[in-house]
């Protein structure tokens, strides 16, 4: 009988990061050019250019780890980003400039209120995060990628410019200037 | 009369027998002029919750109805339907040449009249609206006459659904609109929820929330989404494929007032 569906959490990283690659949900589309790099005392899972040529420092994290997670990921974003100029001169063809921007892209099953409250304050050039659910068949691990905070890529049936509060988008993309919401209503719901 | 919570309540109680979804819904006793039509917000790369619209209209015919979702042609180069465009029991993803929420509505209009020739027990078309249009919402009073919003119980959705509530009624003063709460661990998550969500829609806008019901965190909602697969189908003993059968049973019945309407 084949095993049930399985959080990633109880999956093995190198599955959770060939999942990853294997599964085309990485957005926006990146191309990764390396796994399992030695950082800043402990391992990124993987590093990639996005189409606009920022360099992502993706890291995944168990459940419950999304605290310590970000702490991690921003500190493997300041390792990375002097790095740049070194990759370049070792592999000259990786689609980025030395002073690229690093983003890094926290994935973990859940995050809590002052995981995502941090998030929005350091912004999304600095941090995004979605959820990462690891789904084993069998033999065979799949993954699904969900974002939290919002994309920071418009897409082609977008025709409004960016909002002045633009950093604070909901899921559905919209802002809190869209919906015309007030600090009154804003404290209805904290 | 808009539903409240304690009409539902028995919607997020677990219940050991359930009647049939015919009778479990009232439906109009032969096919309106045209099927109702359900406009669903859902962001362009949000996959979970088009799947949710998706099995929602799977669980639709299931139940005996006509159901079919259109979307913006932009959608065929996304993740957020299906491949295969014809679903089980006759479900359709139609994928309509539209670059605004005017256009959105003819065709779904279009599909209505047309689908409603052969649907004898009614049924739904439910159209995924980029949230974005909403910011611009000329043109689109007719799509927006029935709504369903999804929402977690995390406070910054919650806050959304407010929101985009308010963005609607602002201009729209007859809309419908219903709440879906998803994700939730423990029955009395959602309940909490949509309470708190009602409260403050009536309160600040003096406008009363459809509740349609909960989908529980049931990671076999996951599995069956990379799967491409129905819910009701891969797993139709799931809490998820309960709570997607429940919640297709009040969008019906709501289907069935509207066409008596």
């Amino acid at each position: 009988m084949p095993d049930g569906p399985r959080y990633v959490g109880s999956l093995p990283r190198p599955l959770v990061r060939a999942a990853l690659r294997r599964s085309g949900t990485l957005e926006p589309a990146l191309r990764v050019f390396a796994e399992d790099l030695l950082g800043a005392d402990a391992t990124i899972d993987l590093v990639g250019v996005d189409p606009e040529g920022r360099v992502v420092v993706v890291q995944v994290g168990e459940e419950g780890e999304d605290r310590s997670c970000v702490v991690r990921a921003l500190a493997q974003r300041a390792w990375v980003r002097p790095r740049l100029g070194d990759w370049l001169q070792l592999a000259p063809s990786l689609p980025f400039q030395p002073d690229a921007p690093v983003v890094a892209w926290l994935l973990c099953p859940r995050f809590s209120p002052d995981t995502l409250a941090a998030a929005r304050e350091l912004g999304s050039d600095v941090i995004e995060l979605s959820t990462l659910r690891g789904i084993q068949n069998g033999a065979e691990a799949t993954v699904l990628v969900e974002r939290v905070t919002p994309a920071r890529i418009h897409t082609a049936h977008e025709p409004f410019p960016e909002p002045p509060d633009g950093g604070s988008r909901f899921r559905s993309g919209l802002s809190q200037h869209d919906l015309g919401l007030g600090p009154d209503e804003r404290r209805d719901f904290e | 009369m808009p539903r409240d919570l304690a009409d539902v309540l028995h919607h997020f109680l677990p219940e050991s027998e359930r009647q049939g979804p015919s009778d479990a819904t009232r439906r109009p006793d032969r096919g309106p002029g045209a099927l109702a039509v359900l406009a669903v917000p859902v962001g362009d790369r949000d996959v979970v919750r088009a799947a949710f619209v998706w099995n929602l209209a799977v669980e639709i015919g299931r139940a005996g109805a006509r159901a079919a979702v259109v979307a913006p042609a932009a959608d065929g180069a996304s993740a957020l339907w299906p491949e295969d465009a014809s679903g089980p029991f006759g479900v359709e993803v139609i994928l309509a040449p539209v670059t605004n929420i005017g256009q959105l509505w003819r065709a779904a209009e279009g599909v209505a009249q047309d689908r409603a020739r052969d649907a004898r027990e009614g049924g739904v078309v439910l159209v995924r609206v980029p949230p974005l249009w909403l910011r611009d919402p000329r043109g689109g009073a007719s799509l927006l006459r029935w709504v369903l919003l999804f929402s977690t119980s995390e406070r910054r959705d919650l806050l959304e659904t407010y929101g985009i509530t308010k963005l609607l009624t602002g201009s729209l003063p007859d809309t419908r609109i219903g709440v879906t709460i998803h994700g939730v661990r423990r029955q009395g998550e959602a309940e909490q929820a949509f309470s708190r969500l009602a409260d403050v829609v009536s309160r600040r806008l003096g406008r009363s929330l459809a509740s349609y019901g909960q989908l529980v965190d049931d990671l076999h909602v996951y599995r069956a989404i990379v799967d491409q697969r129905p819910i009701g189908m891969l797993q139709p003993q799931s809490p998820a494929a309960r709570c997607l059968h429940d919640i297709a049973g009040l969008l019906l019945e709501d289907a069935g007032k509207r066409a008596r309407a």
